[in-house]
């Protein structure tokens, strides 16, 4: 492939460092702006790493750790993906998007909440979603009312470019993006948070400034900017990205997010 | 007005969501159960892929957790085991992906080329990837490198050598070890898709 002509003396050093850490069995990461040829001699060092001795398996009590956490989710996953009978589901969302709507309409969520009580985040985040009006394809609450929430805070609105900037937090994934009005010039200047969590089947999307939208890894779906379906994205059934609440103050971007652990109130679960 | 209308609203979902819950018991218990059996065929699998792509046990336990929270969140127990392994791969492969790109922070032009080059990305990645253990890809790409390649890669990696010790152990200098082993793991890569034999 390359030659070796490129090599860099100070290539070796940092390759060298990179297998030091890894041998201390500590947390090393590459050095940033790789050339992919680059890239793969570091992804070849970690694939190597994971032949040594020690590398093996999964620790015992990390193997019980996790068993348990998975339980627990298991526990609180109101009830399986795939829906028992279509005709009863269609049922339920019919009602869920009345109440919503009226929920929004009144201003106080309440209803909406005992919806998702029990579910997962994303369960909250999908269903809430679902609640918008006609104009606005945006519009909605992200979050339920009654899931609790926290200021996330992300960037400033200094070091805000034009790009979108990532953010990530216990619960969920999500972009922010400065509104420059070219898709509604009222808009401009707005900060839109976005989750990133593919409407399609939950996968996260990726912001790629070089068409400045973003995609999702698993079935090529496209976004725009703001979260809307893209014209050419290959899965035509999604939603636009769902959006989360901002805030500035100071100049400091916060986005709000759902709280660690939406506990299940299992009162309305029985 | 309004407290009434969602007052009614509650009841006529409460009772709607009392009866599913009803339902989903069982089915439900079934679930932790299978879900067992699945982990315990799963854990090892994926927790050396992710070891394989991030070299270090501490990213490599934080990400497996992820991966299985996540496809738990989305599992669908009842299509049975194989159809929630492909999903759990298909969690695994797009959060490798992510980690990847947050902490690789290639420019995109040249994270483009990585994708064009077949590198980790979101293009399909052969199935196999994660079940083949990362374990006998090492060591069919050992058996094709160079011998003064592969004893480096042995020292430095294998038997975890240091690098005073493998220059030692080769009859090199230190800043010799550090050129070879470049070079072979650059060697290796090119290497890579060829024994796999993928692409």
């Amino acid at each position: 492939m390359s030659g070796e002509d490129q090599e860099r003396f100070e290539d070796y050093l940092e390759l060298e460092q990179y297998i030091e850490q890894l041998q201390a069995g500590r947390v090393a990461h590459p050095p940033a702006e790789l050339t992919p040829s680059q890239a793969n001699i570091y992804r070849m060092a970690a694939l190597f790493r994971s032949a040594s001795p020690e590398a093996s398996e999964p620790r015992p009590e990390f193997a019980a750790d996790l068993q348990a956490r998975l339980e627990q989710e298991l526990q609180q996953r109101p009830r399986p993906v795939p829906q028992p009978q279509p005709a009863q589901r269609k049922k339920e969302q019919k009602k869920l998007h009345y109440v919503s709507r009226r929920a929004l309409l009144t201003g106080g969520a309440a209803v909406a909440a005992s919806l998702v009580v029990g579910a997962g985040i994303e369960h909250a985040v999908e269903q809430a979603s679902t609640a918008k009006t006609v104009n606005d394809p945006y519009a909605g609450h992200l979050i339920a009312a009654g899931v609790p929430t926290t200021w996330h805070f992300v960037t400033t609105l200094s070091e805000l470019g034009d790009s979108a900037v990532r953010f990530a937090t216990d619960t969920v994934v999500g972009y922010v993006i400065l509104n420059d009005g070219d898709e509604n010039s009222k808009d401009k200047g707005k900060i839109v948070a976005i989750s990133a969590a593919c409407t399609h089947m939950g996968c996260l999307v990726q912001w790629q400034d070089s068409d400045r939208k973003y995609h999702c890894p698993c079935h090529g779906g496209l976004f725009g900017e703001y979260g809307n379906i893209d014209s050419r994205s290959p899965i035509p059934y999604i939603r636009p990205l769902p959006r989360f609440n901002t805030k500035v103050v100071d100049g400091k971007i916060y986005v709000e997010v759902p709280l660690k652990s939406a506990a299940p109130t299992t009162q309305d679960w029985k | 007005m309004s407290t009434l209308h969602n007052n009614q609203g509650q009841s006529h979902l409460a009772r709607a969501e009392r009866g599913i819950a009803g339902m989903q018991v069982t089915r439900r218990e079934e679930g932790v159960q299978e879900f067992q059996t699945f982990y315990q065929e799963n854990l090892s699998l994926i927790y050396r892929y992710v070891f394989s792509k991030v070299g270090n046990r501490e990213e490599a336990e934080d990400l497996t957790s992820q991966i299985f929270i996540k496809a738990i969140r989305g599992i669908d127990t009842e299509r049975g085991p194989q159809s929630m392994q492909k999903w759990l791969f298909q969690v695994a492969r797009a959060t490798i992906a992510d980690y990847w790109r947050v902490y690789y922070r290639v420019s995109v032009n040249s994270l483009e080329e990585l994708l064009e080059a077949g590198w980790e990305g979101p293009a399909e990645e052969e199935p196999a990837a994660i079940s083949s253990r990362p374990l006998e890809r090492v060591q069919r790409i050992l058996r094709a490198l160079p011998e003064h390649y592969r004893e480096v890669l042995t020292c430095r990696f294998l038997l975890n050598l240091s690098i005073k010790d493998t220059a030692l152990r080769l009859s090199l200098t230190e800043a010799n070890v550090k050129v070879l082993q470049f070079r072979a793991l650059k060697r290796a890569a090119e290497l890579e898709p060829i024994t796999t034999g993928a692409l």
